[in-house]
């Protein structure tokens, strides 16, 4: 019944595969630029070894290899350990420039570092396949739901110019649109898979995939999920009976939410008119399902930045969806040819 | 198969009537053939007709029951203006009917659509307006339906594929469906239709099966004696439905008995007289316009 979504989703889809594609032929083509210094070992060990004097010795630890990098000439001591899997731990131990005692980390994927600095050495642990917290993944999936929503975002309005075809199906308005915004709502969630799919692929490119699953289950994942679903409903809502224009309101729904949100935020003086631009800004923010993804990652923890709970940003989410679907029938159901 | 009876049906857009208490009975398996002027509310009154737009009072009842959703598997419409997909394949157009309408028939529309020479792998932003007409006529007669409702189903068309729909729609009447359809060409109307509709600013002008509305309206002709001669007592009479007059020529369009008004003029000393029959443009001008078509009778007023 609802065959043309289905289409409009696998045309989408299909484009959104081939810039995953691209994307994937991209990292490939970095990933092959990049193996001499991505074999990190290796790397450290053509480096070190060009210093004079240098010593490189291996033994076997606990039943696992290491090898012992050693630098008299710039006092350096570098510690390689395999890990089972076929990462590396590696221990850089070498005089600071810096006297300051500091501790400092760095999370990149799945490499981790710490530096720290005490007594004038500096001491660097590399971790090269340390796991990477699974919502990192959704929060890109997520923002790819957003891009496919925001494609899909008129299909009552494209029905425009159809209506003939659409509204003489045997089904009733309602049931043909939940059909619609059905099909919408499976690609936008395939457009979340494949994108996960792909950041997979890349990421093991570079590094042997090693994932934290423990935050999956939080309410940061139900939020990640909603809201490309919710933001398709608000532009359906917005566009469910406009007979024309409805491109527009897709493309500049983006701009107009960010500055909208952005407003939002900042006080506008202390006159009248600029707290009630204040006001309108706020009451406005508050119905653009956007407003409600402020996040803030520190390390890989990620904190809500609105000061609500995620689980508070999820629920008004999740009813602002709904309240945004209902919008969208109600006036599919009114609309005529 | 199907009775379609529109009661009193009205349609407003703000202060503009569109159809206005529009009431008539459409037999089953019956061709009716829906004419009016440009803006008469033809497509207005389809469009109620399948609830595409609301009616603003009146009903429509397909056996006498109103139109539900289930209903469409029975309907199949072809609207004036091309509504496919234009990024859609031909092929695509085909198959999305199939999915939505159990009674569609994939073999029937390639038939139909090979018949027509249209490409099922073209998009239909390549094909031209008349083969985008000839596609939705094809797809709609695929459904094989009880009713078929065709607004200019032969807009765009060339002769022969004009001819090509007339021959299908009337295919579809001895199939047993009842078809409805409008059309600016009146000769393609007479050929196919046993009843019509005839509208004229959204109020009904006239209706009637094509063959009683024939036999009851005949033009008598006549060669008057002079340019000047005066048609006394003819004028006014009732069985005068229209009067035109061109030098000694005159038309007179009668409504019953053309032969007594033939005596008539007979009496006067006219000459040349014969009894025309009518054909459906004239029925439908002077539905349409009769005020105008009276307008140039000149003396014996």
């Amino acid at each position: 019944m609802n065959y043309v979504e289905w289409l409009r989703v696998r045309n989408a889809l299909r484009i959104y595969a081939i810039v995953l594609g691209v994307l994937i032929v991209i990292a490939l083509i970095v990933r092959v630029s990049l193996s001499s210094q991505l074999n990190h070992d290796q790397y450290l060990i053509d480096r070190v070894s060009k210093e004079p004097g240098t010593k490189i010795s291996h033994s076997v630890v606990d039943g696992l290899n290491r090898t012992t990098i050693v630098s008299p000439s710039d006092s350096t001591t570098i510690t390689i350990d395999e890990k089972p899997d076929g990462g590396r731990i590696i221990h850089i131990v070498e005089p600071s420039k810096s006297h300051k005692p500091s501790t400092h980390a760095a999370h990149v994927g799945s490499f981790r570092a710490n530096t720290t600095v005490s007594n004038g050495i500096e001491t660097i642990t590399v971790d090269t396949d340390g796991p990477v917290n699974v919502v990192i993944f959704l929060f890109i999936a997520s923002f790819a739901g957003l891009i496919l929503a925001t494609c899909l975002g008129a299909p009552f309005a494209c029905e425009q110019g159809h209506l003939e075809i659409a509204m003489l199906k045997p089904v009733t308005r309602i049931r043909y649109a939940l059909g619609v915004i059905g099909a919408d709502f499976a690609g936008i969630a395939l457009a979340g898979a494949m994108t996960i799919v792909a950041a997979v692929i890349c990421q093991a490119m570079f590094e042997v995939p090693h994932f934290d699953f423990s935050e999956v289950a939080g309410p940061l994942t139900l939020l990640l999920i909603v809201l490309p679903f919710s933001w398709y409903a608000a532009l359906c809502a917005a566009t469910a009976s406009m007979q024309r224009g409805a491109g527009a309101v897709v493309g500049f729904a983006w701009p107009i939410a960010f500055v909208t949100i952005g407003l939002s935020h900042i006080p506008l003086g202390g006159t009248v008119v600029g707290q009630t631009f204040h006001v309108i800004f706020r009451a406005v923010a508050s119905i653009i399902p956007l407003s409600y993804m402020q996040v803030r990652m520190m390390g890989s923890t990620a904190t809500s930045d609105n000061g609500l709970t995620f689980s508070l940003n999820a629920a008004i989410i999740t009813g602002l969806m709904l309240i945004y679907g209902a919008l969208a029938i109600a006036q599919w159901r009114r609309v005529e040819a | 198969m199907s009775t379609i009876s529109i009661k009193n049906l009205r349609k407003t857009y703000g202060p503009y009537v569109a159809v206005d208490d529009l009431s008539f009975e459409i037999p089953e398996a019956c061709v009716f053939g829906l004419l009016g002027p440009n803006g008469a509310g033809k497509t207005t009154t389809f469009k109620c007709m399948l609830d595409l737009a609301r009616a603003t009072s009146g009903s429509v009842l397909y056996d006498g029951a109103p139109l539900v959703p289930e209903t469409f598997e029975r309907i199949a419409y072809v609207p004036e203006r091309s509504v496919l997909y234009e990024w859609m394949t031909v092929a695509e157009h085909v198959e999305m009917q199939r999915r939505a309408y159990r009674g569609f028939s994939v073999p029937r529309a390639h038939e139909l659509l090979a018949q027509f020479g249209i490409d099922l792998r073209k998009k239909a932003r390549a094909l031209s307006k008349g083969m985008r007409t000839a596609t939705m006529v094809a797809l709609a007669i695929a459904r094989e339906s009880d009713i078929l409702i065709f607004d200019e189903p032969t807009s765009g068309l060339d002769p022969i594929n004009q001819r090509h729909v007339l021959n299908l729609i009337i295919n579809e009447s001895a199939r047993g469906a009842t078809v409805i359809f409008s059309s600016h060409q009146i000769g393609q109307v007479e050929r196919a239709a046993e009843r019509i509709a005839v509208i004229d600013r959204g109020r009904l002008a006239l209706e009637g099966a094509v063959d009683d509305l024939k036999a009851d309206r005949k033009i008598v002709e006549a060669i008057l004696p002079s340019e000047n001669f005066a048609l006394n007592g003819l004028v006014g009479d009732p069985r005068i439905l229209r009067l035109d007059r061109t030098g000694r020529i005159v038309r007179a369009l009668t409504l019953h008995d053309a032969s007594d008004v033939l005596a008539k003029f007979e009496a006067l000393g006219a000459s040349g007289l014969r009894i025309v029959d009518l054909n459906l443009e004239d029925i439908f001008l002077y539905a349409v316009s009769p005020a105008d078509a009276t307008a140039d009778v000149v003396e014996g007023r």
